[in-house]
């Protein structure tokens, strides 16, 4: 198994030149363009939607796939980042800092810790171990009371520590880096390293970490995408909106098209959906253009 | 330090699963007290038949159609499949409050396309989030969301079979559909079995979905609708600190157990840790 | 764990320290914020949505939804050198609920002054989370409100929260639906429900919504009926009344039952965009709808102006000669115990809208007694209802017979269940005298389990 595995992630970006192609058949190609609009569906409605103003979206004439008589793409667009003094951007901005530092940090802290538990024997290591993958078991929402009553403890609620110092927990992925860290890095390379004098700490940084780079992207990219995504934490311990990230602030928005009292006079609903639209895009502009990173890594998830 | 930080809310809010407080009455220690109604409300019995009941369908229906995927994208090197294979894992880089929000509006029976679809008929479009179809509508946006990325994994496995085996297979007269399942398929079956565990322990805990779509239900989706829901609306519109502790943890050891019997019953016992 | 608990402790009683200090009924021309302890530059509230005038004064946080905060919070602080609000959406409704729990659960992070709606305020009380205004000055203020109102935010003899935004609730219609089928205004529920018969008879669309998921709506319907469901006070802390299984509810329900049973009413949830869409699209004829409900809908694009087919009348009586008028929502601001500035954030408290001559935004519908007397506010011409003078005709009147509700120390668990038994009466899965009875026993042993005393009348 595990040598396979470490042939996955090896071999999953070149082997697909180095196949012989056999010819494409058309019951296959059908089948992938079902799944193609199958998945992409939701997608074209968004993009539709989001050219529509209010009247447009609940009672327009194009239908809910096809685009209005009156298409509103640029007023949308005007008053997506002009609304509440531009405060969708803000929330941007802090979707952007708080995936970064999160995802940075969080990676960082998985190359350390699964190094450690993979090369290291130290007392309570199966206790720690079974700990981390115990706490993959809870829910979440168990958690954020605790993680709220401490954070107010140390005065940090209500500030991008409180959504920023939680992401850099990754269970998963200190399990990911542990994983590939044993298999990857042969324990007589170490050796090699120490006999030559190298102390822990430039051992790890010449001879472990370059090893570890194909998960180390994988880990990054699955941070940044959990923080980036993350709903909850910020909802439970934020409560400045202009320090939401863009998930929160559109939850927000959300609540307040709904609550009546909340709407005043403007289309909340068109702003949701457009803002719903520009959130996405980074991330699927990310994924689109670094596949050739992540691809190789994500099999890293098949060590067993 | 890393492990405190993380251990220490666990451990605070294992604690407090432990006492009571009535909205009228003080704090008192009540020990398992919590463990043994939570094991007995049928409010979180019935949260947790329906995510036992929902994996069961669910997470088959989604291996299914990953692998089916990842077969194929596997098998076909056209312009086509390297496109497909990139839109099928798109949903993966949306946000769930988003997708959800998403299908939200396309269920609409009034002005969703399937409003217009039945239209044509002249019949009114059935309302997929009323108390009986909410179960396929909810099924349906977790295998939109999930499936792109469960592919991309049993893809990766593929894409690492050393090809001569489909050599050798194929001098022995295997068709592509024999390849497809007596070689590829118990080659990644690692894949499979972790994909699995994933699906389990995510669906177990199958909150987002059902917290965004339940505005939307009319009633059908109940605060107490997984009990993961049902945990979090003890907690903060309830305000039952102790009881929603103790309804989670119970759910982790639920999870736990569920996992565990999965992973002996795959013969992987042990693997994990 | 008990550390906590003693803070806690020490921080009540400073807070009512404070208040025993502090001269009763706080005259106007004195500075409130003068008598709270000295603010500290770090305990100032920061990352506001608003600009803070003039930075060296008390600054004041607020937590609150309303589309008409960002007017209000910027003339009180032009107006105020010394006292200064920093203003925070911290979401709408429940949203902003659950925060304000976790705050309190955790003796730390609530605002000073805090928007919540009336039905929310007993459910807050019990948790000794909001200060008494009356130790405040609130008094003086008692004259601005309405009986009903007054009931509403007022507990044991001591004044809660300060109101804001009223719900008077109304029949909303379609002039041009009635044109065409000539319906006649109803005025009573028996002729609410001929109208039906006849839309249904001559093909026309469904005269109204009866949803699963508005259970404060359907509270509101059996308050009109007269049923009187929850006694609670804080004096007696631990003590509840429950009344839910009489007969005013089961009339209300059995009422729109019947006319669900008969496809003259639909059940959309009003939580969800459909119900808009049902809205704007002329699939109904009526809509039962509290005064916000017009700037809602003005979000979701409805037309406004001459062109609106929109008009409002008021609500259909049981009995026409002694007709009963509720209220739907409405907001108030409190101030919270946590508050290390309750002085200056009952100045907040009282004063954000505590004026006759706040310019009012989309819907909203001042409690203030003189703003509803004032005439520009009573002659306004309300486009959405194609220019008819809402006000004067229908919210006034509505608002002036308000009477007051009764709420439970734990709304959101009420409010849950309520809808619980509406989507099995509704659906015809249970009787009304079923539903009732099971929901009267569901609360009074969650209310046993709460530790409450519990009363049936």
């Amino acid at each position: 198994m595990t040598a396979i595995g470490i042939k996955t992630a090896d071999k999953a970006v070149q082997s697909v030149r180095g196949r012989a192609k056999p010819k494409p058949r058309i019951g296959a190609h059908v089948f992938l363009i079902v799944l193609v609009i199958y998945f992409l569906l939701p997608l074209w409605w968004l993009i539709v939607a989001s050219t529509k103003d209010a009247h447009g979206l609940f009672s327009g004439t194009g239908g809910a796939l096809w685009f209005d008589k009156t298409f509103a793409l640029f007023d949308n667009l005007g008053l997506l980042f002009t609304y509440n003094g531009g405060i969708y951007l803000r929330w941007l901005g802090n979707s952007l800092l708080y995936a970064v530092s999160g995802g940075v940090g969080a990676t960082a802290l998985a190359i350390l810790a699964g190094y450690g538990f993979a090369k290291f024997a130290f007392p309570g290591r199966r206790l720690s171990l079974a700990l981390l993958l115990g706490s993959v078991m809870v829910p979440l929402t168990a958690l954020v009371i605790p993680t709220f009553a401490m954070l107010s403890q140390v005065g940090m609620t209500n500030t991008i520590w409180a959504v920023i110092l939680p992401s850099l927990l990754n269970p998963f992925g200190v399990y990911l880096m542990m994983v590939y860290a044993t298999d990857a890095i042969p324990d007589e390379l170490l050796d090699a390293a120490r006999v030559d004098g190298a102390g822990e700490l430039r051992t790890f940084l010449t001879v472990a970490l370059p090893l570890l780079r194909p998960a180390a992207v994988t880990v990054l990219l699955l941070s940044v995408v959990g923080t980036w995504n993350n709903y909850f934490l910020p909802l439970a311990v934020l409560s400045s909106d202009n320090l939401f990230p863009v998930t929160v602030g559109l939850g927000l928005w959300d609540g307040l098209a709904n609550s009546a009292s909340g709407t005043g006079t403007t289309s909340l609903w068109s702003l949701i959906i457009l803002g719903s639209l520009v959130s996405i895009i980074p991330l699927i502009v990310a994924f689109l253009s670094l596949q050739r990173y992540w691809r190789g890594g994500l099999a890293v998830g098949s060590l067993k | 330090m890393f492990l405190v930080f993380l251990v220490a809310p666990l451990v605070y809010a294992f604690w407090l699963s432990l006492f009571s407080k009535g909205l009228a009455t003080g704090t008192t220690f009540s020990g398992i007290g919590n463990y043994v109604k939570a094991f007995t409300d049928t409010e979180f019995l019935g949260g947790l038949l329906f995510v036992v009941v929902f994996s069961v369908v669910l997470i088959p229906l989604q291996m299914l159609v990953s692998l089916a995927a990842a077969l194929v994208l596997d098998a076909v090197t056209t312009k086509l499949a390297r496109f497909s294979r990139l839109m099928i894992f798109v949903p993966y880089a949306i946000p769930a409050v988003i997708g959800a929000l998403m299908w939200g509006f396309l269920y609409s029976p009034g002005f969703g396309p399937l409003a217009q679809l039945f239209g044509l008929f002249h019949a009114s479009a059935p309302n997929l989030l009323g108390s009986h179809e909410v179960f396929g509508a909810l099924l349906n946006v977790v295998t939109w969301q999930w499936s792109g990325y469960y592919m991309i994994i049993i893809y990766a496995a593929l894409q690492g079979i050393d090809s001569s085996l489909y050599e050798a297979a194929r001098i022995d007269g295997a068709g592509p559909w024999q390849i497809a399942l007596r070689i590829k398929v118990p080659l990644v079956a690692s894949a499979l079995v972790l994909i699995l565990v994933f699906a389990l322990i995510g669906t177990l805990q199958f909150f987002t979905e059902p917290q965004v779509l339940a505005p939307s239900s009319n009633g059908a989706i109940t605060p107490s609708f997984t009990p993961n829901m049902y945990a979090y609306n003890l907690a903060f519109a309830n305000s039952q600190i102790n009881y929603a502790s103790a309804i989670s943890f119970a759910l982790g050891l639920v999870v736990f157990i569920g996992v565990y019997i999965f992973l002996f019953a795959t013969r992987k016992k042990g693997r994990i840790v | 764990m008990k550390k906590k608990a003693l803070i806690a402790l020490v921080g009540l009683a400073v807070v009512s320290a404070l208040t025993a200090c502090s001269s009763p009924g706080g005259s106007g021309g004195s500075t409130p914020a003068a008598t709270d302890k000295p603010q500290s530059q770090a305990d100032k509230p920061s990352n506001c949505d608003n600009k803070i005038l003039y930075p060296s004064a008390t600054r004041v946080s607020l937590w609150g939804w309303s589309p008409t905060l960002p007017v209000a919070v910027d003339a009180f602080d032009k107006a105020h050198k010394d006292v200064q609000i920093c203003w925070t959406n911290a979401g709408a409704g429940s949203a902003e609920y659950q925060k304000f729990s976790t705050a309190i659960a955790a003796g730390k992070g609530a605002p000073d002054v805090i928007m919540l709606e009336t039905d929310h305020l007993n459910s807050f009380l019990i948790k000794d989370a909001l200060v008494n205004l009356s130790d405040y000055g609130a008094d003086k203020w008692k004259s601005d409100f309405s009986a009903g109102t007054l009931k509403d935010i007022s507990s044991n003899g001591g004044i809660y929260a300060i109101p804001d935004d009223g719900g008077p609730v109304a029949l909303m219609y379609r002039k041009d639906i009635f044109d065409q089928y000539g319906l006649t205004v109803p005025k009573t529920w028996a002729e609410y429900a001929a109208d039906a018969d006849k839309l249904k008879s001559a093909g026309g669309p469904a005269i109204g919504d009866w949803p699963n998921d508005t259970p404060a709506f359907a509270q509101a319907m059996f308050a009109q009926a007269g049923a009187d469901t929850f006694d609670y006070n804080i004096n007696q802390k631990t003590s509840l009344g429950v009344d839910i299984d009489n007969a005013a509810s089961r009339k209300v329900l059995d009422y729109w039952d019947g006319l669900v049973q008969k496809g003259e009413v639909v059940t959309t949830g009003q939580s969800s965009t459909d119900f808009v869409s049902e809205l704007s699209s002329g699939k109904l004829a009526t809509f039962i709808a509290a005064s916000w409900e017009p700037g809602h809908l003005t979000g979701a694009g409805f037309t406004r102006g001459p062109g609106s087919p929109w008009r409002v009348a008021m609500l259909p009586q049981w009995n026409a000669d002694s007709p009963v008028q509720v209220n739907w929502g409405g907001s108030t601001y409190a101030v919270t115990t946590q508050s290390k500035v309750p002085h200056a954030a009952s100045e907040v408290a009282m004063e954000l809208f505590g004026h006759e001559n706040q310019q009012t935004l989309g819907a909203h519908f001042p409690q203030h007694v003189k703003v509803q007397k004032a005439s520009w506010f009573v002659n306004a011409e309300d486009p959405f209802f194609g220019g008819q003078k809402a006000n004067k005709e229908v919210w006034i009147p509505t608002a002036d017979a308000y009477k007051g509700q009764s709420y439970s120390p734990f709304q959101d668990y009420y409010y849950q269940q309520v809808t619980a038994m509406l989507t099995k009466t509704t659906s015809g899965a249970e009787s009304s005298k079923a539903g009732l009875s099971k929901l009267q026993s569901t609360i009074a042993s969650y209310a046993k389990a709460q530790g409450f005393t519990v009363k049936t009348k």
